[in-house]
């Protein structure tokens, strides 16, 4: 990362004294926990064979010894995992262990927020993504992301969708192209068209493909955001709990829509809900309080019999 | 309690006539405030007769009736005559201002009408004063908020109808040294004391309307703010009716729609006649034209906002852009702002002394229209780089974080997500930067002005003042370097001149006449880039929106 300039350093400064109650917070239920628990039991807390997770497939994203502190926040310790592609990947646990700091571990979005520092390794596709010289425009168009909320952005629904592939040059609708007779409207409806029906939105939007994207409802606007996301053609597809805005008709057609997904993607979707993880899932990687991955395996594994006793009070509601 | 009591009103048989008492006295209140402000504009006359009784008289009888009204109102619910809910006093507040008027009307009638000297005149207005204030605040609420008001409205009233304050009439008080010494007319006493005293028994029979109480002071607060936007607006619009008044018919001097009536003009080589004839708005003054106009001001002012607006836009919007971007949040960022909110309170022949001081030996050195152009375009920066900034600052971060998770770069963002949203609050930023610079005189004053009232041929040709030439910077502007004038700055010219000096002889209006129509122009000029402004952001918005 580059070298904070000295405002960086005053406004850092300021954040953790902000957030130093919180911090201090975290802290002590840390110790608690470690006190409470007997050191036989810590002993058990991790185990290295409970997320060594085998598969036959090929790995797509690899995690190895990853660490993000925000300021003096510890959010992930030492996260290794492999994710194989063309599945569906469910990432599960409670609130604030950091399934959306891991999430944004893989297509590098951590580096938009200032205070968050990230050591260890990712690779996508067997390439080291914390290296120097990544070319993140590439990255992020073969890692696409869908949001926690809808957003998207104020403009029609077709410019929604045909306006990652426009900024990357690959369709051309720009007035030059257009009066050198290069322009590809016809491409670019056809492409829009394409995205919408793979996210299982285009019957419902087909006649008013130029009214403002606002104008739709939650559910229809979360599936706009993720044909966005599919129009940049990417391989791996982050959802941050795509579907937690959304009633239940909604939800599942996005859920039916992510099982079609993974035929031609590798899917890593973060969900608080545990049916729909044990619903949609190829494997489940559960994530405890503290930033600590506890527990990797098919979903079947995790959900019928977990290795570790703290999953399975995590799943079967008795905290968390 | 209340809604049992005020079930009880409902069925009560005498409700019906005070309600309708209460609703009249209401209704009668609003119409004199009406009354008293076209008054106060001198749409009506004083002396002038309404139903061939003077206009003064009617008000007086008017107010009187009212002061009745109210009174009989709060009489009636004291003592019981119909339900109502009064709580046990008026309130301090009320109690306060009652006592204060009373005190200051004590003092007044003391001094000015009784002639009592020295400090004699402070017993009395005690004693009015205490008294309002007793009776507002130690009686029930339906005695306090009505018989103060009612006895001021009956008071002034009965001044009014026994003509002790005649068309000759005059108060100085005798306090302000003698010789200037400031002096009250009936033209302002009348009406002022009209509006004041309807206010106040509009207040308080809105509050006897509705029976005293929370729901009283709920509807008296109402009347109290309708009739007070009633005012502002009445005042607004007086203000532009007035102006288009004096000026519109100057201005539409012998104006003539046609084939062929209109000056010669030439397009691209091809030469016609305007079909329409506007001497007013088409001619220079000059004694070669019958009717004087003030073409060369009308271009000039809008060539200075074209300008002023081309020069400071782009620079304004892209350093809101680096601001609200780019730059960390913190002191930095902190420093500009102060120092943009402190340009954009700089007194404006402030800026006027930097464009004559700075810009003008640099443009020839001397006064032309790229000096002002430039002048009032630093005056515009500041304001629109503020608003943009708050306008990018307001465009959420969603719109980036979508952005940058599909892989476009960070200016690409900008360009086409961030600007077009944040594209309504600049342009509400230049819709009132705008009308700030049109109007202003003192910078154009220094750094732009040229002759008084410059003839038609004195008009700049900015677009035909472009000429291309062979070598670096290819292309001039000879019109840019010439001095012109502009509106606000003619005004100010006429008005120096001398409003009565024989300066139109031919003309078929006077210097003043003239100067009401330029008033008219200005403002018309300067609400259609209001229109322009706001039809932009309309579209704008319309595309965020829909
Ligand atoms: N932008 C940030 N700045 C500082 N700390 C952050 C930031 N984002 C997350 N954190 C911290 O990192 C930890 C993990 O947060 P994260 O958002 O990854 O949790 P999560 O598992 O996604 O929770 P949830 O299920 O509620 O979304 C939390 O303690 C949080 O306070
Ligand atoms: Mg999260």
């Amino acid at each position: 990362m580059s070298e904070p300039s000295p405002t960086t350093e005053t406004t850092e400064s300021e954040s953790t004294d902000t957030n130093d109650p919180t911090s201090t917070r975290t802290a002590a239920t840390a110790s608690m926990s470690g006190t409470s628990t007997t050191t036989g039991e810590s002993e058990e807390e991790l185990r290295e064979e409970w997320t060594d997770y085998q598969f036959a497939g090929e790995t797509h994203v690899a995690a190895e010894n990853l660490d993000v502190h925000y300021g003096d926040d510890h959010a992930l310790k030492d996260i290794s995992i492999d994710i194989p592609s063309e599945s569906v990947t469910a990432l599960i646990g409670p609130s604030g262990c950091g399934k959306s700091t891991f999430l944004r571990c893989i297509n590098r979005m951590n580096d938009r927020i200032r205070a968050a520092e990230v050591d260890g390794s990712v690779e996508v596709d067997g390439v080291e993504i914390y290296q120097d010289g990544v070319d993140l425009v590439e990255l992020r168009k073969r890692v696409g992301m869908v949001f926690q909320q809808p957003n998207p952005f104020p403009k029609s629904i077709r410019d929604n969708v045909s306006y990652g592939p426009r900024k990357h040059g690959d369709i051309r609708t720009g007035l030059i192209d257009r009066l050198l007779g290069r322009g590809e409207s016809d491409a670019e409806l056809e492409l829009v068209e394409r995205a919408l029906k793979r996210a299982a939105l285009y019957d419902e939007v087909s006649d008013r493909l130029g009214d403002n994207a606002l104008g739709l409802s939650g559910g229809q606007q979360q599936r706009l955001c993720i044909a966005r996301a599919l129009a940049t053609d990417p391989d791996v597809l982050l959802m941050d709990e795509p579907a937690s805005a959304l009633d239940p008709i909604a939800t599942s057609k996005i859920e039916d829509l992510i099982t079609d997904l993974s035929e031609e993607y590798t899917v890593v979707i973060v969900t608080h809900n545990m049916q729909q993880a044990a619903r949609i899932s190829d494997q489940t990687a559960v994530f405890l309080t503290g930033g600590h991955l506890v527990e990797y395996d098919d979903t079947d594994k995790i959900f019928e019999n977990p290795e570790s006793q703290r999953v399975e009070d995590y799943i079967s509601g008795r905290f968390g | 309690m209340s809604t049992i009591t005020s079930r009880n009103s409902l069925v009560n048989g005498g409700t019906n006539r005070y309600e309708f008492v209460a609703g009249a006295t209401i209704a009668l209140s609003a119409l004199l405030f009406a009354l008293g402000m076209t008054a106060l504009f001198e749409f009506v006359t004083l002396t002038d007769p309404i139903a061939g009784v003077p206009t003064v008289s009617v008000l007086g009888g008017l107010l009187v009736l009212i002061g009745i009204g109210v009174i009989g109102l709060g009489v009636s619910s004291s003592l019981e005559l119909i339900e109502t809910t009064p709580d046990r006093s008026a309130g301090l507040v009320a109690g306060v201002v009652f006592g204060g008027l009373w005190f200051g009307i004590g003092g007044i009638v003391a001094a000015g009408i009784l002639g009592l000297g020295g400090a004699g005149w402070i017993l009395p207005a005690l004693l009015l004063g205490g008294g309002a204030f007793a009776v507002t605040t130690f009686t029930r609420e339906d005695i306090g908020s009505t018989v103060p008001a009612g006895v001021l409205a009956i008071l002034a009233g009965g001044v009014f109808l026994t003509g002790v304050l005649g068309p000759g009439w005059s108060y100085s008080p005798g306090s302000f040294p003698s010789d200037n010494a400031v002096t009250f007319f009936p033209s302002v006493i009348v009406p002022g004391s009209v509006l004041f005293c309807s206010l106040l028994v509009g207040w308080a029979s809105a509050k006897a309307y509705a029976g005293f109480g929370a729901r009283g002071r709920h509807l008296g607060a109402h009347v109290l703010i309708y009739l007070n936007a009633l005012g502002i607006i009445a005042v607004l619009f007086g203000l532009v009716g007035f102006v288009v008044i004096k000026g519109a018919p100057t201005a539409f001097t012998e104006v003539a729609i046609g084939p062929g009536v209109g000056p010669e003009v030439s397009v691209l080589g091809l030469s016609f006649s305007l079909p329409v004839s506007w001497p007013f708005l088409m001619n220079g003054a000059s004694v070669f034209v019958r009717v004087d106009g003030i073409l060369p001001a009308v271009v000039g002012t809008v060539w200075l906002v074209v300008g002023a607006v081309l020069f400071a836009v782009p620079i304004a919007v892209g350093a809101a852009v680096f601001l609200a971007e780019y730059a960390d949040e913190g002191r930095f960022t902190s420093v500009v702002e102060v120092a943009t909110n402190g340009l954009w309170s700089t007194p404006s022949i402030v800026f006027g002394l930097f464009g004559a001081s700075f810009l003008i030996p640099r443009f020839g050195g001397s006064k032309s229209l790229i000096a002002g152009m430039l002048t009032l375009g630093f005056m515009l920066l500041p304001l629109v780089l503020i608003t943009s900034r708050e306008a990018m600052l307001a465009v959420p971060d969603e719109y980036r974080d979508a952005s940058a998770a599909l892989g476009v770069s960070k200016w690409q963002t900008i360009r086409s997500v961030v600007l077009p949203a944040a594209l309504p609050g600049v342009v509400t930023g230049i819709i009132l930067g705008v009308g700030r610079i049109a109007g202003e005189t003192a910078p154009i004053l220094v750094t732009m002005a040229g002759g008084t009232l410059p003839a038609g041929g004195e008009t700049v040709d900015v677009i035909g003042g472009f000429e291309f030439i062979a070598t670096p910077p290819f292309v001039t502007n000879e019109a840019l370097l010439q001095a012109s004038s502009a509106l606000p700055y003619q005004l100010y010219a006429l008005i120096t001149a001398g409003l009565g000096g024989p300066q139109f002889e031919d003309a078929p209006f006077t210097a003043l006449e003239f100067a009401w129509a330029n008033a008219f122009v200005l403002l018309t000029v300067v609400l259609s880039f209001y229109a322009i402004g706001i039809t932009t952001r309309y579209y704008f918005r319309r595309k965020l929106n829909r």
